[in-house]
């Protein structure tokens, strides 16, 4: 709203104003003063400056004592004249910012800063500032003459007091601001940058005021916090500002030697000054590296964040620009920086991460060995103090500890090399990682958790991806720290180490450690395992690039050089279960491998002789450490890529062995390193990966095979094959296990039961690969079977006309059994089983055509089974049966070969069945059920001639026993074996059709486990034997239910008929009636039942 | 305890026929790949690559008859390949070809293996067994012109040619060769004048292999009997018995001398291959890995002599490699 915009129209309508306040100086000719400018416009009040100023002035310079508020209002008239105006006289600008100055100035002779009002103190210094911002160019530049050092001396001690001792906030920031301008460093746009010459030259004006304002700001940061947040900001940029001015490298590298002699008159002067020689800066920095020290340590944790965000651009300003002339406080100052990394707010947080990569970009530590120096004397000395640190601190100090670690290495990127080619520091790095990463062994489960034989095969499809997940994200327990965040930190050292440290010197080192002691073997393969990752670049958070990139051909022969240290049988082959058969083999391993490196005397620290005691926790070590190996693998191959490929020739082997290893975990882990692996070189799945490469493993397997004593690892390898491939695999493994077979053939004493483990896996393979379909087809036609038996049977019911069918039909069945066949003889044609009719057809297809690959070996191996059956060793002898069991299931579709081998082995399985050791007869028996179920009546003969009647008596003379038995029975072999043969006994009878005299046997012998006074499995199994009699033949096994105990009368149909008499009728109540009474229930049921389901509308009444 | 047997370093399985020839290929520098060239029954020759240890390429051109001579011109590039189809084949395998270049067709239904010999750049000479049954005939390749057909005299009743040797003693002198007989006996035909210069009765039955030794002038030759003989060549140019060798199962189906001249290699019918001292005969090891007769044994041709192989190939379909310099 300027209303006057020429000069003389503003000249009339100030003139009035000033000539009052110029005669009497009163606030209120102050105020119409202050109103009469806003009416001015600036280009006008320009040209009348000093005219206007002058009765301000005047009314300051009047001499005696002067009201307060009239001073403030003078000054901040003053100060609105130049905010809108420009000073442009230098004479006006020293004097009134002298006049300024004196306002605030102590009454001469006290030292104590005036006691003014806040109001005026404030008023002051902003028009100082504003005075500061209105003079330009040299007018302003004349300020900054060493003549005018005392004026400006003054002006600092008094605002450095003002900052200082002032209790308003306000009072504190204006002056700090003010200060601010002062030096030249002012924050707004207006200021040109100073020139270089120019900025020297303050610097050497500065120089003299630096140890006042450093103290007074170090005091200012380091005072109350209630002070307000700001306050300490403006101090600590203040500080930097300053201190970044006058230490600055450039300019103290350009300060002449000597001092140069300044005219004689200004000689008083020139004593004032201050000369940046080598000297003064060296104790200059000192001192400032005591003040930076405690600023630091205090601000670094300072409540408030911005204080810690202008604590970072601090170390940032000084890095830059004071890097050789601060250098010693550097230790303290990147600390704070380093450690601001993991601030809890996230914009400090960021900035401290930019203003890193700005450092490591300027290549600020990489130009400067000193900085870099003092880095890794920072490293070196945490390094030290680490492993107290972790032990000492919790999770948050371990984390900002580690951080710091972090911190540092990153800031050393390529410098890194300096730190690791001393030996001392590698050497203390090494060790504090060594002793951070120690695992916590002391974990039971992890030793007890077996993967148990051949359960996984049958589990659900998914439990492999399951199994896969679980082993990867396998937790590590370590001793000295839970968090997870503190694990991730030492992966990012390592990698970061890997990432810019030589790689060779690296692994070199930590191989060193890893052969060095069994005690950080473990984590030095960890730290491995991380370098390599860090040296590809992969999950590795830096500041700047390497200035070499990684040489891949590099790589490839550190990782091939760890490989084959991993893989080696000292550290590949230890003993991770008291297994008695595992402890043998790794014995012999043990011997190989000691006679493999003479050497090596590591090899008997990691694998003690089974005599020493070899407890938990080293088991617990050993698989731990076999796990991070496994792990190390999938990181090279997940860091090679396809390159992988051509180690597989090593190294799939090896993985492969372990997934097949009866410890849980390590299986797990071997899992999910094949996972790594199949990523890697893109596979589409595991089972492609096994199948492609089935030569190197084939390769493998069949050398080792040759070996067996040495090597009973082949057959875990050729399991976990099985395992986890299909049908496709089996022409590729065929040719191995046909060396199976024969190198079987060469040691039939010693090695059996490690060649049986892979025959079972084979066979178990086998039957899961082509089991299925043959079982079903053949579940089918059981089921086809017996429904055409009970429909044949169900029909024999209660009605007359039923009754007189029956009798019809028997009468013309007995003719047809005497040979007087009847016209129609198509109806019994079909009551021939559809099986005896296939039979023929089938054997004679098959034998013409070869037998399947998988049924010849499944017949090969039977024919070895054969062999080991009568085996001296219970322990083999169980194995084959359970060998022998798969065999027959594979075979089963091909009859014509079945019932040979069959036949073959009949002679040593009743052997096992009659006269063995219970745990046999147990398994024999099962394998008898198998055998039946498949061969049916081609053993019914054998059977009932050479087992049955061992099989009746047994029960027979066991069921007194177990009928006294107290509740401790059902745990013994004796009961098992009752069990089993009753269970299975029913069944039997069934599959093999066994005739009337048999299955009377068979009643008669379970009969008295109906009784209660048996453990209720064994009532139970019985009544299963008599349910599978029921379907064989309801009749006869009714009526010797009934002669036990008859609950009903039985009237005839007709009177022609004789009464039904039953020994069972009006019998006491014994221990059998119970049983009997149930049985003969489910027999109704069974009889009613079945014809309904099939010929609804001859349901009985 | 006693160390266990020595193994194989490795087995390249896949060839699905029993394998009847070998030939190295190691010599190139660092992105060239060793390779082992196996010529088998089913009538292919598979090109391994000894890194990967698999079948780079396979190459038919023997109408699936039995190969049973792998032999290098000069480089792994150019490959030359006799067959039971009665053909001598070159090929051209650089750049990833694989295609028969030339062929010569020998009209001979023996299986006796070709020799060849380099005589200058890019000149190689070639034994093999012609279409008459004794007689022998020298080509020049590639220009596939005859330089002699070497017929014993009438009434020698040699029978027919069973194996060849072309040597030199140095390069540019006069090529000889050294021919073992279906009668035990071998010959040495001077090349020049067509005309045999000495014929020796080493063994009782055909003479399966021979090797010859140019710098001690000493030569070796197997049989179906259980006899190595030794024998040596004087100063006027006369073969002589040396030493005669027992084995204790007969039949020998392939002898290689080592190109260091150190130990020497045989091929049993017994399933295992034997190494021998070459100076003194002393036996050194015998490897026993295979299931069926061994047809064929090869030293590797590696400019590292660490590195260097031996592979054998058997009718089980398999071939063993086998690290024996250690």
């Amino acid at each position: 709203m300027a209303v006057f915009d020429t000069p003389q129209e503003a000249f009339g309508a100030l003139r009035p104003v000033c000539v009052q306040l110029t005669r009497a100086q009163t606030m209120e000719n102050v105020a119409s003063l202050q109103a009469h400018l806003a009416t001015v416009s600036a280009s006008a009040l320009q040209e009348l400056q000093e005219y206007v100023l002058f009765p301000l002035r005047f009314a300051l310079k009047v001499p005696g004592p002067k009201q307060e508020r009239l001073v403030q209002s003078v000054v901040q008239c003053m100060s609105s004249i130049l905010a809108a105006t420009c000073v442009k006289k230098q004479e006006l600008l020293q004097e009134l910012f002298s006049e300024l100055c004196t306002c605030l100035s102590p009454p001469s002779g006290s030292s104590k800063p005036a006691s003014l009002s806040e109001e005026l103190k404030l008023a002051v210094i902003q028009a100082l500032h504003t005075l500061m911002h209105s003079a330009y160019g040299d007018v302003i530049w004349s300020l900054y003459q060493p003549s005018t050092l005392p004026l400006l001396g003054f002006a600092v001690s008094l605002l450095l007091g003002l900052a200082e001792q002032e209790k308003a906030k306000q009072i504190k920031i204006s002056a700090l601001k003010c200060l601010q301008v002062l030096v030249l460093q002012c924050d707004c746009q207006e200021h040109q940058h100073l020139e270089e010459d120019e900025a020297q030259q303050c610097g050497d004006l500065f120089a003299s005021f630096l140890p006042g304002i450093s103290i007074t700001l170090s005091r200012v940061i380091t005072g109350d916090i209630k002070q307000g947040h700001k306050t300490t900001v403006s101090a600590i940029r203040l500080f930097y500002l300053i201190v970044g001015l006058v230490m600055a490298d450039a300019q103290l590298a350009r300060v002449p030697k000597n001092k140069e002699n300044l005219p004689v008159e200004q000689s008083r002067i020139s004593e004032l000054m201050v000369h940046r020689g080598p000297d003064w800066s060296k104790s200059t920095a000192e001192k400032l590296a005591l003040l930076l020290h405690k600023m630091v340590e205090f601000s670094s944790v300072h409540p408030h964040w911005k204080v810690r965000l202008e604590l970072v651009e601090l170390v940032y300003h000084l890095l830059k620009s004071c890097s050789r002339s601060l250098v010693d406080s550097f230790s303290h100052l990147l600390k704070a920086l380093v450690g601001l990394v993991n601030d809890e707010n996230s914009e400090v947080q960021s900035r401290c991460n930019e203003v890193l990569r700005g450092i490591a970009e300027q290549q600020i530590v990489a130009q400067n060995r000193a900085l870099a120096d003092v880095l890794s004397e920072n490293l070196h000395s945490l390094a030290t103090a680490l492993p107290r640190l972790m032990n000492s601190q919790d999770d948050m100090g371990k984390v900002s500890t580690l951080s710091l670690l972090l911190g540092y290495l990153k800031l050393l990127g390529p410098k890194i090399n300096i730190v690791l080619n001393s030996v001392s520091h590698l050497h203390r790095l090494s060790k504090a990682l060594m002793q951070v990463l120690e695992l916590d062994v002391t974990d039971v489960k992890i030793v007890e958790d077996r993967r148990w034989g051949c359960e996984g095969m049958c589990g659900p499809p998914g439990s492999l991806q399951h199994g896969m997940q679980k082993g990867r994200c396998q937790k590590k327990y370590f001793r000295f720290f839970t968090e997870e965040k503190v694990f991730q930190l030492l992966q990012q050292v390592c990698r970061v180490l890997g990432y810019y440290g030589n790689l060779y010197l690296l692994v070199d080192h930590f191989m060193g450690l890893y052969g060095e002691s069994g005690m950080y073997r473990k984590q030095a393969a960890m730290v491995l395992n991380e370098l390599i990752v860090g040296a590809a670049g992969v999950g590795v958070d830096v500041l700047q690039e390497r200035e070499v990139s990684l040489n891949v051909d590099d790589l490839k022969g550190s990782i091939m050089s760890i490989l084959d240290e991993y893989t080696d049988q000292a550290n590949w082959y230890l003993i991770t279960s008291i297994d008695t058969e595992e402890i043998s083999h790794d014995h012999s391993v043990q011997h190989l491998g000691l006679t493999a490196r003479p050497g090596g005397a590591c090899s008997s620290i990691l694998l003690p002789s089974p005599e020493l005691l070899i407890t938990t926790c080293t088991m617990n070590s050993n698989i731990w450490q076999i796990c991070i190996q496994l792990e190390g693998i999938g990181c090279f191959a997940a860091v090679l890529g396809k390159e992988f490929r051509l180690l597989l020739l090593s190294a799939l082997y090896p993985v492969l062995e372990k997934a097949g290893d009866k410890t849980l975990l390590i299986s797990e882990t071997a899992l999910g390193t094949l996972v790594d692996i199949c990523e890697a070189c893109s596979y589409d799945s595991v089972q492609c990966l096994i199948n492609e490469n089935s030569d190197y493993l084939v390769n493998g397997i069949s050398l080792n095979l040759r070996q067996l004593a040495h090597q009973p690892h082949a057959s875990q390898v050729l399991d976990t094959m099985l395992r986890h491939s299909d049908a496709s695999l089996l022409p590729l493994v065929e040719d191995v296990i046909q060396d199976v077979l024969s190198a079987l053939d060469q040691s039939y004493n010693n090695q059996a039961s490690t060649f049986l483990g892979v025959l079972h896996s084979v066979m178990t393979a086998l039957v899961q690969w082509f089991g299925s379909s043959c079982s079903e087809e053949h579940q089918q036609r059981q089921t086809a079977e017996w429904w055409s038996g009970t429909l044949s049977q169900g029909q024999q019911v209660v009605t007359r006309q039923e009754v007189e069918r029956f009798f019809l039909d028997y009468v013309r069945q007995k003719q047809v059994a005497e040979g007087n066949l009847p016209d129609t003889g198509n109806e019994e044609a079909d009551e021939v089983p559809p099986l005896t009719k296939l039979e023929p057809n089938n054997s004679d297809t098959e034998g013409e055509t070869p037998l399947p690959s998988h049924a010849q070996l499944g017949k090969d191996v039977m024919e070895r089974c054969i062999h080991l059956l009568s085996d001296g060793n219970l322990r083999v002898r169980l194995k084959v049966l359970d060998v022998l069991e798969l065999c027959i299931t594979v075979l089963h579709p091909h009859g014509n070969h079945l019932l040979p081998m069959a036949h073959r082995v009949w002679p040593a399985l009743v052997t096992r069945l009659i006269s063995d050791d219970p745990l046999a007869v147990l398994r024999a028996f099962k394998v008898l059920c198998t055998l039946a179920q498949k061969c049916g009546d081609f053993l019914r003969q054998r059977f009932s001639k050479d087992v049955l009647p061992k099989l009746t008596s047994s029960l027979l003379s066991q069921a007194p026993a177990s009928a006294r038995a107290g509740p401790v029975y059902s745990h013994t072999l004796a009961f098992k074996l009752q069990l089993a043969v009753l269970q299975g006994l029913g069944s039997l009878c069934k599959k093999l059709d066994m005739g009337e005299s048999d299955l009377n046997k068979v009643a008669d012998a379970c009969l008295i486990y109906l009784s209660v006074k048996q453990p209720m499995k064994l009532q139970e199994a019985a009544q299963s034997v008599f349910l599978h009699l029921m379907h064989v033949d309801p009749d006869s096994t009714w009526l010797l239910l009934n002669e036990v105990c008859c609950p009903h009368q039985y009237e005839p149909p007709h009177i022609s008929l004789q009464p039904v008499k039953l020994s069972g009728m009006g019998k006491q109540r014994n221990e059998l009636t119970n049983n009997v009474l149930l049985l003969l229930e489910k027999l109704q049921q069974q009889e009613s039942v079945t014809p309904w389901a099939s010929t609804p509308e001859a349901s009985p009444p | 305890m006693a160390l266990p047997p020595p193994d194989p370093q490795f087995v390249l399985r896949g060839t699905s026929a029993a394998v009847h020839t070998l030939h190295f290929s190691c010599g190139g520098q660092e992105p060239d790949v060793p390779i082992l060239f196996s010529g088998s029954q089913n009538g292919f020759i598979h090109v391994w690559n000894l890194k990967t240890h698999r079948v780079d390429t396979t190459l038919d051109g023997h109408g699936r008859k039995s190969v049973y001579c792998v032999e290098t011109m000069g480089g792994k590039n150019r490959l030359l390949s006799q067959g039971r189809d009665q053909r001598i084949c070159l090929w051209d395998l650089a750049e990833g070809r694989a295609s028969v270049t030339d062929s010569v067709f020998t009209e001979n239904v023996g299986f006796c293996r070709c020799s060849l010999l380099k005589v200058a750049q890019g000149r190689w000479l070639m034994a093999m067994a012609a279409k008459a049954l004794e007689e022998v005939q020298v080509l020049e390749l590639p220009s596939k012109t005859s330089v002699c057909t070497l017929k014993p005299e009438v009434g020698a009743k040699l029978g027919m040619p069973m194996c060849l040797k072309l040597w030199q003693v140095s390069c540019g002198s006069q090529p000889l060769l050294l021919a073992g007989y279906e009668d035990g006996s071998v010959v040495l035909w001077n090349l020049s004048m067509g005309k045999a210069s000495s014929q020796l009765g080493c063994h009782q039955e055909p003479v399966m292999s021979l090797d010859f030794d140019s710098e001690k002038a000493k030569g070796i030759s197997g049989s179906s009997e259980k006899v190595l003989s030794i024998w040596s060549l004087n100063e006027q140019q006369n073969l002589q018995v040396y030493k005669t060798h027992k084995l204790v199962n007969a039949g020998i189906s392939d002898i290689t001398i080592r190109p260091d001249k150190k130990i020497l290699a045989t091929a049993g019918w017994d399933h295992r291959i034997r190494i021998f001292g070459w100076k003194k005969l002393k036996p050194l090891a015998v490897l026993d890995y295979h299931t069926a007769m061994v047809h064929c044994v090869s030293f590797s041709d590696h400019t590292d002599l660490s590195e260097r192989l031996l592979a054998a190939g058997s009718k089980d379909h398999r071939i063993s490699i086998w690290s024996i310099y250690t």
